[in-house]
């Protein structure tokens, strides 16, 4: 079996392994690329509290300048504050420097376009050529521009969401909320949200200094501190991050973890109650997320995985909200983006509105189970998989737009390659956690071997 | 022509052209794998293209995993001497010096706070070519820190060397021509603390260099105007960072920059006898001022880095070079226009002289100089080329640096330069007729 790779360069943007592969010279040369396919305007950059994250910024700091565009350094925040940001100043665009879930020794660039969303699939080719091509807009002397150190940017981000949805109302109880930021970029920011929205914050690793205090996703069993501390500190719920705050978990008050497919769940409740119409997906959400919105009676469109796809829809099909079952909430009327931020002061409204606790708002939502299961996979091997996937299961219904879905009486799965890492991603839903873990089990039966031979 | 040039001196181009980011990200992380990473200090003159390059800097040495302290903009001097305050392993000065706005450069210090020397400095290049550096892993990879102030520190070293009462007492009005560079943040600030009452012009560092960064009689007609109208006992002219000195007496008069050594060793050697060190491309009025105080003359190829190792093996009491770049060896063993300053300033307290009175002293020789550009693939072969014409006639050449000829009337040296693709001529001699005669000798024997 060959070497896992460390690093990958693809639509997504460029990820690798600091030490390893992702040298400053490939940082430079890509922020180059970057500001050449932009043109000459204002760059917004981000970063999240990783060890490597001010090298990295150095390195895409002095690419972006060398091509006339000015720099707005608005520091270590959450990726969505940087999309945010790039709004709010009419920015050419921004890079997020993060690797968000992976672990810490990873580091990566996150392409926004002006319009504060990520790349799409032709705008990020039409990079990967210019970076390939390796001819980049070189200016001089009086052509270049500065670095702009901008704080408060996540103030900006606060008061955003304050503009929209307010402080929760008055007249409900004060909520308490533990926040489990993972060291992550939403530290600083989280606390200060959860205050400013009116509820009391119990802090759970809030020291930004690159230290992982948990595996930076925020599933459910990275979360056992925070569901422990919510049963503790008898608070009203739970709320984990991860190290770029675009996606948000959640813990209800007994100190369960609900999954981090129910968070767009919760924040749907909250949203199509008030302001109903068309929500969008990925194909990978539960099934929960379809059974909300036709209670509300509101249209859901799936689409193809990755951040990029559901907002694409979510403007095409003018949704009110949409996300992921990763546990990324997008709401238009704030950010057009998946932002935790987001999530949580949703989900206090929802709690403070409702006066009914997680395990109660629950009880009115179909629960499904969702099993997760990755395999290492050589990215040559990807389309045989999917193409065995595809033979074996040809008599159920099927969604091939991105992976194979197999939509079957009791559930669901999907079989997709990673665009992020060299392995292959199984998930199956079903009533339960032994339907669900049979499905996987029956896919991994029929694939492995082939994945790895 | 593209101007870059690598070698033993550092990387130097122009910014947009040839001098890249990747080119600076990969010369620090060169000098991080060269100095198995440690600490190194990071100074910036105040080119436009500098931040760009100074980014570009602090991601190389930070991916080498060095432990990086950013001073900001400082002379590079004041970098020098943080080196040894701050217990540095090296360090990185952006700047090109006297070169054009346009341009920028990486130089390379190390832990004495010295230049690489030559065989350093080859060093450095071969791991530069090699392209496998030290790379930091995310948990030995360091921040950047940005505490330091160097011009404090640089101040202070620079009032223990001199008698700053003697000049504080006699409260000098001094004009001064930052150029807009480095030195706008330490120049009028340390004469202030001399009881100087300072005519500062060109000190906004944020402002574009009003001039060439070069300080010789085609820039300083400004400072001249300056002296004159505030009756200044003299004015100085910086560089972008600080290494070279300009000279107008307080007659308003702009002086040469080969007059700088000239001072200062005459300055020099009235105190204390010894070896002044210059390279063999600067006036020789230095030999015979050195004559006239019973002092010794040595000369080495032309750049600070022979100048330094010529002072250490010599025990020199004053280096200098006829860019108007002086070392006073008390303050520390690399040019520094601050310590000139301090010299001439001490001298004239001291001695009650006025710099004019001074400069009357001094032999005054015609110099000439002369830039023929070359292709970068030629410049080693025209030089040669010229040795061989010169041999061919019988005249017996010194070739320490370049070829020199001593004439009857004078002499003539011809030089690649070290930092642009040029051949550099310099002639010397008494009256300007004769000058102008072996300029043309010279020109003549080059072949393009």
């Amino acid at each position: 079996m060959r070497a896992i790779p460390t690093l990958k360069i693809s639509i997504s943007g460029v990820r690798g392994v600091v030490g390893q592969s992702l040298t400053p010279k490939l940082l430079t040369r890509f922020a180059q690329a970057f500001g050449t396919h932009t043109g000459s305007g204002t760059i917004v950059i981000g970063r999240d509290p990783r060890t490597s994250g001010e090298m990295v910024k150095h390195a895409v700091v002095a690419g972006v300048l060398s091509t006339g565009s000015r720099v707005v350094d608005i520091g270590m925040c959450p990726v969505p504050t940087v999309q945010l940001q790039v709004r709010h100043r009419r920015a050419q665009g921004g890079i997020a420097i993060t690797a968000s879930h992976n672990p810490p020794e990873w580091n990566a660039l996150k392409f926004i376009g002006s319009s504060g969303l990520f790349l799409d699939a032709g705008q990020a080719r039409e990079l990967l050529d210019i970076y390939h091509q390796g001819e980049y807009t070189r200016v001089g002397g009086q052509e270049l521009r500065t670095v702009e150190q901008v704080e408060g940017a996540t103030d900006l981000h606060i008061k955003s969401i304050l503009d929209v949805l307010g402080p929760l109302p008055k007249t409900s109880k004060k909520l308490r909320v533990v926040l489990d930021s993972c060291n992550g970029a939403g530290s600083f920011v989280g606390p200060k949200l959860i205050e400013a929205l009116g509820a009391e914050v119990i802090p759970l690793n809030v020291t930004p200094d690159g230290s992982f205090p948990r595996a930076a996703e925020p599933v459910a069993e990275n979360l056992g501190e925070l569901c422990k501390t919510v049963k503790e500190q008898r608070a009203d719920v739970g709320f984990a991050q991860d190290m770029d705050a675009d996606r948000l978990a959640i813990v209800s008050e007994q100190g369960d973890a609900i999954g981090e497919d129910y968070t767009l769940v919760l924040a749907m409740l909250y949203v199509l109650g008030r302001e109903p119409g068309p929500v969008v997906a990925n194909l990978s959400t539960t099934s929960a997320v379809v059974d909300i919105a036709k209670k509300f009676d509101c249209p859901v469109f799936l689409t193809k995985i990755g951040e990029v796809n559901v907002t694409d829809g979510m403007r095409q099909h003018a949704a009110v909200i949409g996300g992921e079952g990763n546990g990324g909430v997008i709401y238009p009327r704030i950010n057009f983006a998946r932002d935790s931020l987001v999530g949580m002061a949703l989900v206090l409204h929802l709690l403070a509105e409702s006066q009914k606790t997680v395990t109660g708002l629950l009880e009115s939502v179909p629960r499904y189970s969702m099993v997760k299961e990755k395999m290492p996979c050589p990215s040559d091997r990807i389309s045989t998989v999917l193409k065995i996937v595809r033979q074996e299961f040809a008599k159920f219904q099927m969604d091939t737009r991105d992976g194979v879905k197999v939509i079957q009486p009791d559930g669901w799965f999907l079989v997709r390659g990673s665009n992020t890492e060299p392995i292959i991603r199984i998930v199956a839903e079903a009533p339960n956690d032994e339907q669900a873990f049979e499905k996987v089990k029956t896919v991994i039966d029929r694939i492995s071997g082939l994945s790895t031979r | 022509m593209k101007p870059l040039k690598i070698g033993i001196t550092g990387v130097r181009g122009i910014v947009g052209e040839t001098f890249t980011p990747e080119l600076a990200v990969e010369f620090a992380e060169a000098f991080g794998t060269y100095l198995d990473r440690g600490r190194i200090l990071v100074c910036r003159d105040t080119r436009p293209s500098s931040p760009m390059i100074r980014s570009a800097v602090l991601a190389g040495l930070l991916a080498a995993g060095c432990d990086v302290v950013d001073l900001g903009v400082c002379p590079t001097p004041s970098m020098q001497l943080a080196i040894k305050s701050l217990k540095a392993d090296g360090g990185i000065a952006i700047t090109a010096g006297h070169n054009p706005w346009q341009w920028n450069a990486l130089k390379f210090v190390r832990s004495d706070g010295l230049y690489l020397n030559p065989t350093q400095g080859e060093e450095l290049l071969d791991i530069f070519h090699q392209g496998e550096f030290a790379k930091a892993s995310w948990d030995t990879i360091r921040q950047v820190v940005e505490t330091a102030d160097p011009i404090e520190e640089h101040i202070k070293v620079l009032n223990e060397s001199f008698s700053t009462d003697a000049i504080r007492s006699r409260k000098f009005t001094v004009a001064v021509d930052c150029c807009n560079g480095a030195c706008s943040f330490l120049s009028p600030k340390w004469l202030a603390t001399l009881g100087c009452e300072v005519l500062a012009v060109n000190d906004d560092p944020n402002a574009p260099f009003p001039h060439a960064p070069e300080p010789k009689p085609e820039t300083m007609a400004q400072l001249c105007a300056v002296v004159k109208a505030g009756h200044a006992a003299i004015g100085f002219a910086h560089d972008a960072d600080g290494e070279r000195l300009g000279i107008v007496t307080d007659r308003g008069e702009a002086l040469s920059e080969e007059m700088t050594l000239a001072i200062a060793a005459d300055v020099r050697l009235g105190r204390k006898i010894g070896a002044v060190v210059t390279n063999v491309s600067t006036s020789a009025a230095v030999d015979v001022i050195a004559e006239r105080h019973g002092g010794s003359v040595v000369r080495t190829p032309v750049g600070q880095a022979y100048i330094s190792e010529g002072l250490i093996e010599h025990n020199g009491v004053l280096g200098g070079e006829g860019s108007g770049g002086i070392t006073v060896p008390e303050v520390h063993l690399t040019h520094d226009s601050a310590a000139a300053i301090g010299l001439i300033l001490e001298h004239l307290a001291q001695s009650g002289e006025r710099i004019s009175e001074l400069v009357q002293r001094l032999p005054r020789l015609t110099t000439l100089k002369h830039n023929v550009a070359v292709e970068p693939h030629r410049l080693y072969s025209v030089l040669q080329e010229f040795r061989g014409v010169v041999e061919e006639e019988g005249m017996e050449v010194d070739s320490t640096d370049g070829i020199k000829v001593t004439l009857p009337r004078g002499w003539v040296h011809v030089r690649a330069s070290n930092t642009e693709s040029m051949i550099r001529i310099i002639v010397e001699a008494a009256e300007n007729a004769a000058a102008r005669e072996l300029l043309d000798w010279a020109r003549d024997r080059i072949r393009k």
